[in-house]
């Protein structure tokens, strides 16, 4: 008796206390999980935004919907295509609001959590402020902040998503940027053939294992495994586009020593993500590499000094290379259906 | 059973942990409040946005539509102790915003010898990704295309300005390393503070000074500073001169 009366109790301590303080739901955490021996990134990038299922789902829901641009053309999935690694398909430039072109090649999204700075030139600080920039830009989303929320208040799917998450219905730019973060952030590129060869799951073929070694001997200074990227900024002897004048990490820094220098990319899913180079110049592989063995302008001041000899690639050690190259293609990335559009809300195709 | 009981007990000991904010636990504090108001003026005169016409040491007239600048890290300081209490908020002052004029601090009960604060937001807010209240992105005060708070907002219109529709537009910001526009401002005066009271404190911000401080700024040729670095940092120098201690009411 004198037991029963107890769990009574309990139950209606515990019950009246969730009652009292108006908890929110309760939340499906998740964590970033990634190979072993990869390096931790810089700083956690979900320790203010801790990773939930409900923050996960209302982060890709946003990423797809047209509703955070001008028009409702241009949702964030516009020009981040999950088929093309979430880089625009053989697109040299976006297509932004009202037949504008973006300035630079839309980079591909994955393994965002070791990136210290976003954007080419590394004019993001944090990945939740990102979005702010192509939602605002002219020739991208153009669309106010105030716009999107008042658009997003409206909904009351939304506005049930964001409660769920965030435990507060009313929709503010903090939760909305956190929930795209959550998404964004969440996509990680960690099963190319090359990641299973790492593994031992699958093992490289005789060409893929010679290009291999001459990656490590000839790329991988700047394109540093397992991200592929070390994430710097340098300058790869590019001439510059006089209609662009991008001075790529100069216009951020305001320093003349960062001329002409743009964020390594990472090479992870390089197959996918045509054409090439921060303005996407080069169509093709061959015609990068072609860059690195002849095409550098090395009378420019800050040319990267690993480039200041070239790189001599031969077109035999061409053919390997592009072979170990394909093995990092990350199929299951871009096929990962968690990542995909769901079919209630279908991302309105924007003009391409 | 009486592991039972212990479980109940501890639950309630649990639950009430999480449910009471943690200074409420605390013994009643020894804390009073300032009440800081933030006076913009120019020739003495309260700012009036849009309408009033105003002459810098130039000569040239000018009409000011927005003014606003981030306040933040409030430092109380008792000299004789070598002694300073922090006080970690951030706000935004925003002269179409009467409500945004008056900030009220909690502090220990005490009488100091001066105040400083923060003129701007510092670094580690400028990177820890989105803020809301006075740091929310809607306040336009971020920069959305280089991440980055913009520390102070003057814009308004000149005849001498040879700019589209003879504007000005001082947007100064900047955090990092060389760029950084952040500066403590100290100002020396008696507060006392009481037990559960309020002291006021009124500081003048003579806008008038922002033209012609250490570095004279002339509509005409300079009428626009949209990004961090050199020209910005001597804004904010400029900027940083006109803030002084009217008045302190206990």
């Amino acid at each position: 008796m004198k037991i029963k009366i107890t769990i009574a109790l309990l139950l209606v301590v515990l019950g009246g206390t969730s009652f009292l303080s108006d908890a929110p739901p309760k939340l499906h955490y998740l964590k970033l999980t990634f190979p072993k021996d990869w390096p931790k990134p810089p700083k956690d990038i979900f320790a203010t935004n801790p990773l939930t299922e409900e923050g996960f789902e209302l982060g890709k829901k946003l990423f797809y919907d047209g509703r955070l641009s001008k028009d409702g053309n241009v949702p964030c999935a516009s020009c981040h295509q999950q088929f093309a690694s979430f880089s625009t398909y053989d697109h040299d430039f976006s297509h932004g609001f009202n037949n504008s072109f973006t300035r630079r090649n839309a980079p591909p999204i994955f393994n965002l959590a070791w990136m210290k700075e976003l954007h080419w030139d590394g004019a993001i600080n944090h990945i939740e402020v990102q979005p702010l920039a192509p939602l605002t830009a002219a020739n991208e989303m153009a669309e106010s902040i105030e716009n999107v929320l008042r658009k997003l208040n409206a909904d009351t799917a939304y506005k049930r998503m964001f409660k769920a998450a965030f435990g507060d219905a009313t929709i503010n730019s903090q939760h909305m940027l956190k929930a795209l973060a959550q998404f964004t952030g969440s996509i990680i590129s960690c099963n190319s053939k090359y990641d299973q060869v790492k593994k031992g799951t699958a093992s490289f073929s005789m060409s893929e294992e010679q290009g291999y070694k001459i990656f490590k001997a000839k790329c991988n200074a700047c394109h540093t495994e397992p991200l592929f990227t070390d994430n710097s900024f340098r300058n790869n002897g590019l001439d510059i586009n006089l209609q662009l004048a991008d001075k790529g990490r100069m216009g951020i820094s305001n320093d003349p020593s960062d001329s002409l220098k743009f964020k390594v990319p990472s090479l992870r899913n390089l197959y996918l993500t045509a054409p090439y180079m921060h303005d996407g110049r080069m169509n093709t592989l061959q015609e990068v590499l072609q860059h690195y063995r002849n095409g550098i302008n090395a009378t420019q001041p800050t040319l990267d000094s690993l480039l200041k000899n070239r790189i001599a690639v031969s077109k035999k050690e061409e053919v390997d290379l592009l072979a170990f190259l394909y093995t990092l293609t990350d199929t299951e990335m871009v096929k990962n259906k968690r990542f995909a559009a769901t079919a209630t809300y279908k991302m309105h195709e924007g003009p391409h | 059973m009486r592991t039972l009981f212990i479980c109940c007990f501890l639950c309630f000991a649990c639950v009430d942990g999480i449910a009471q904010p943690a200074h409420k636990k605390t013994t009643p504090t020894k804390n009073g409040y300032v009440k800081i108001t933030f006076k913009n003026t120019i020739n003495g005169q309260p700012v009036v946005l849009n309408d009033s016409v105003y002459t810098n040491p130039f000569r040239e007239t000018y009409r000011i539509k927005k003014l606003k600048y981030y306040i933040s890290n409030f430092q109380f300081s008792l000299v004789s102790i070598k002694k300073i209490v922090p006080v970690k908020r951030c706000f935004l002052i925003n002269q179409a915003d009467d409500s945004s004029l008056s900030i009220t601090l909690e502090v220990p009960a005490t009488r100091y010898d001066e105040m400083g604060f923060l003129l701007g937001v510092d670094s580690v807010l400028n990177t820890s990704g989105a803020q809301t209240g006075a740091l929310d992105p809607l306040n336009d005060m971020f920069w959305t295309w280089h991440s980055g708070y913009i520390m102070q907002k003057l814009e308004g219109t000149s005849p001498q300005s040879n700019i589209v529709n003879n504007k000005f537009e001082y947007h100064i910001g900047g955090y990092e390393g060389e760029s950084s526009v952040l500066q403590t401002i100290w100002l020396n005066h008696a507060i006392s503070v009481e037990k559960g009271k309020t002291t006021s404190i009124i500081i003048n911000a003579d806008i008038g000074k922002y033209w012609n401080a250490a570095y004279p700024v002339k509509i005409s040729e300079t009428p626009v500073c949209s990004t961090p670095g050199a020209l910005a940092k001597k804004l904010a120098g400029n900027f940083s001169t006109v803030f002084s201690i009217a008045d302190v009411i206990q």
